[in-house]
């Protein structure tokens, strides 16, 4: 069911827009885009602050105990200033991954660390073939990893890695310490999300989970992860709707603000249906995290916030006219962030066939 | 006065429902004739008078049961998806009654009205669109002039749904052409069954006649008929939009469930491959099932708002919009994987169990009760305050605007 906020939510997305606004400076943004390897690390200092990266961990772990709908308020605030910093979603992946991972001790050590902040994990769990491919570029033998995990976020700061992994006989779900594996920087159009292809080499790992409850752990991980995406999604959407409405409301052209031509006012009430569908879809997922249906709602929140994204990123660019395709406007910002969540946790295609793979097994269980 | 708790009334809704699917659902009207349908549709009407499910946000006195427009919401979700005959009555119930209610001079005879409505023995219907103004209802040409102690009533009106059927209807229409268009319109009730009203059925395309055209050849209004100032009949007609604030909505856009595409897929092969297996296919399927869970999700929140006292976003107003043209589109996508046998009609068909008739009667669904550029520019002027279009009529008398 769709939940109404109640007040505790409400009072962390008030927190969370405040402490994302008071990071949302376009011209370090802009700047971080021309590094490679680096990110926004005052934005994350905040965000660390603000006990963030606890939200989801356990209690008993050190973190804050609570779920999908604060994390994604969260996930929000930071989407709608294309904050600099990665490490809350795949963050939130790994340390998923060891909650319901079968090594305790792993566990008890790096929850801890991760909630506060101390340390940073991400997650590969998308092989070149696609998301939780049957035989991923990652090889898991005698308690090691070789091989290449491709364009992992968060991989050029992260201490350790949650791997989709094969072992000749099924899936692993491992765990890797980063501590001399190689890391291959990519350079992307979104450069603070510290994309890289991890090369291992024989790279110690400990199995958080084999076969078909890998199998199921992965997909309930990444289930997760595109719901935060899609909050993320809709913050990005959310500021592009209100942005692109303010400026037809100030920019004149044939002596009229460009908002009160039709072309111009429809172009932004159907961006208005995107998000707001995409919202519904996003608050609904998050309140249904362990429940039955959750995959399919994590699938239709996936697919209404990337369309929602790209649109308003397409869209917003286009009622600016010119100067909406500047360096300076910092418009490409939201642009690149809107390509990159959506090829980041699977794309489209994946999830188009997931969600209608589930409804025809779903008919045919029926 | 108690009112049950949701669950609890959504549970005894559910079960009366069922109590009585096997006399009045859908499976009962496959074939009737419209005649016989409405006159199954009346005794359904009866039945729920006296099962307690009508008038269900009504006062007591008007025959109602007093209960939130939440319990009203939850029946009339339930209720749709019996298929019960209750749609000849859904506007009379929904606007000319209410206002009628509020508005009736003559009190006595205003609650035998509201009563022998609410039990489906007379129907009401809205006299407002005319040729001239659907979209731009204070375009309105249908005149009522200054008759002795009362009116008398001349003109048009367009698109009026069920009025064949209907014993009374509620008008605005024309009585000062010298002030600007939205100031010189007066509301008023009128008989149907009176001398001068004329009404011819219109044919849509997919062959039914629910709407028609109503003349008004000197047709005689008493002042006691008037439910306006003298006026202000604009002011009147608008809060008629406003009571129904919470429908019944339907994210299928009131055509056939998406399984029943996944069915139809899954029956269907695309240059000898199964159609379930093309990109294109699964495309549509997993866009239209995000949308559909998306609306979902908003009505279930704006329940959930109003449940709590809350007044819910104004996203509810998407679900027409987005709902009835993604059905436009999944039914041409629907008769494309039919293949030749898409080619079939059966103009009886209903809308929400047979492609065909949901695409060729779903134009009207983007029309009727706003049309999509008007939802558009709804959204952009009332929610985001985006500017109004330009009017050159704005302001101008109504007999000075160029024609």
């Amino acid at each position: 069911m769709s939940i109404l906020y109640d007040e505790d939510q409400r009072a962390i997305a008030e927190a969370a827009q405040r402490v994302m606004a008071a990071h949302a400076a376009k011209d370090r943004l802009l700047a971080l885009l021309e590094q490679t390897g680096a990110h926004d690390t005052a934005c994350w200092q905040a965000a660390c602050e603000q006990g963030w990266p606890a939200i989801t961990v356990p209690a008993s772990h050190g973190g804050l105990g609570l779920g999908l709908i604060e994390l994604g308020l969260v996930a929000q605030a930071a989407g709608a200033v294309t904050a600099g910093a990665p490490f809350l979603t795949v963050g939130h992946g790994a340390a998923q991954a060891l909650v319901a991972g079968d090594d305790r001790e792993l566990a008890d050590h790096w929850l801890p660390r991760l909630a506060s902040g101390e340390a940073i994990a991400t997650i590969a769990l998308i092989a070149a073939d696609g998301p939780l491919a049957s035989m991923p570029g990652v090889r898991f033998a005698d308690g090691a990893l070789t091989g290449t995990a491709p364009a992992v976020t968060g991989a050029l700061a992260a201490e350790a890695v949650v791997v989709w992994a094969h072992d000749g006989a099924g899936p692993v779900l491992a765990f890797a310490e980063l501590a001399g594996v190689a890391r291959h920087a990519m350079a992307t159009f979104d450069a603070t999300r510290l994309h890289a292809d991890l090369a291992f080499a024989g790279t110690p790992a400990r199995v958080l989970a084999r076969g078909p409850a890998a199998q199921a752990l992965a997909r309930d991980l990444l289930a997760r992860m595109a719901v935060i995406t899609a909050h993320e999604q809709v913050g990005g959407a959310e500021a592009l709707l209100q942005i692109g409405r303010d400026y037809a409301l100030t920019r004149k052209a044939f002596g009229q603000p460009i908002g009160a031509f039709q072309s111009v006012k429809h172009r932004l009430a159907e961006l208005y249906g995107l998000v707001e569908i995409a919202r519904a879809n996003a608050i609904h997922a998050a309140a249904r995290e362990a429940q039955g249906d959750f995959v399919l709602a994590a699938a239709d929140a996936r697919i209404a916030a990337t369309d929602a994204y790209d649109t308003a990123a397409r869209d917003c660019v286009q009622i600016h006219g010119g100067i909406g395709v500047t360096w300076d406007s910092g418009l490409h910002l939201h642009m690149r962030r809107a390509r990159t969540l959506a090829i980041e946790q699977g794309n489209l295609l994946f999830w188009e066939d997931l969600l209608v793979d589930h409804l025809v097994n779903a008919g045919e269980a029926a | 006065m108690t009112m049950p708790d949701i669950e609890t009334w959504r549970s005894e809704a559910r079960a009366w429902l069922h109590s009585v699917a096997g006399e009045f659902a859908r499976d009962v009207r496959n074939g009737l004739t419209v005649e016989q349908d409405l006159a199954l549709g009346r005794r359904y009407m009866r039945a729920r008078f006296d099962a307690g499910f009508a008038g269900i946000a009504w006062p007591e006195e008007f025959g109602g049961r007093g209960f939130s427009p939440l319990h009203k919401l939850v029946f009339e979700t339930e209720e749709m998806t019996f298929g019960m005959p209750s749609g000849y009555f859904g506007i009379s119930l929904g606007m000319p009654v209410p206002i009628l209610m509020r508005h009736g001079q003559d009190r006595a005879f205003v609650k035998e009205r509201v009563l022998r409505a609410l039990k489906g023995e007379e129907i009401w219907c809205q006299l407002f669109s005319e040729p001239s103004g659907g979209s731009d209802l204070a375009g309105l040409r249908t005149r009522a002039e200054v008759d002795g102690n009362g009116w008398r009533l001349n003109g048009q009106k367009l698109w009026t749904s069920w009025a064949q059927y209907c014993d009374y209807g509620v008008i605005v229409a024309r009585t000062d052409p010298s002030v600007p268009k939205h100031k010189g319109l007066t509301y008023y009730w009128v008989d149907m069954r009176a001398p001068g009203v004329t009404v011819r059925p219109v044919r849509l395309a997919g062959g039914d006649s629910h709407v028609n055209e109503v003349f008004f050849d000197d047709v005689r209004l008493e002042d006691s008929q008037r439910m306006s100032p003298v006026g202000g009949g604009f002011g009147v007609a608008m809060t008629t939009l406003m009571i129904e604030r919470y429908i019944a909505t339907d994210s299928a856009g009131f055509g056939p469930p998406l399984e029943r595409f996944v069915e139809t897929a899954l029956a269907a092969r695309v240059n000898g491959r199964p159609a379930i297996e093309d990109g294109r296919v699964r495309s549509a399927i997993a866009r239209n099932h995000a949308m559909r869970a998306g609306l979902d999700a908003i009505t279930t929140r704006a329940m959930r708002m109003i449940a709590a006292g809350m007044e819910p976003g104004p996203e509810g107003s998407l679900n027409k919009l987005v709902s009835v043209r993604s059905r436009q589109k999944l039914s041409e996508q629907a008769l494309d994987l039919l293949g030749p046998a898409g080619l079939a009609f059966d103009p009886h068909a209903s809308a929400r169990d047979d492609w065909a008739a949901s695409w060729i009667n779903a134009p009207t669904g983007r029309i009727a009760g706003g049309a999509d550029e008007m939802l558009l520019n709804t959204i952009a002027e009332r929610i985001l305050g985006l500017p109004q279009d330009h009017r050159p009529d704005k302001g101008v008398p109504f007999n000075q605007i160029p024609a």
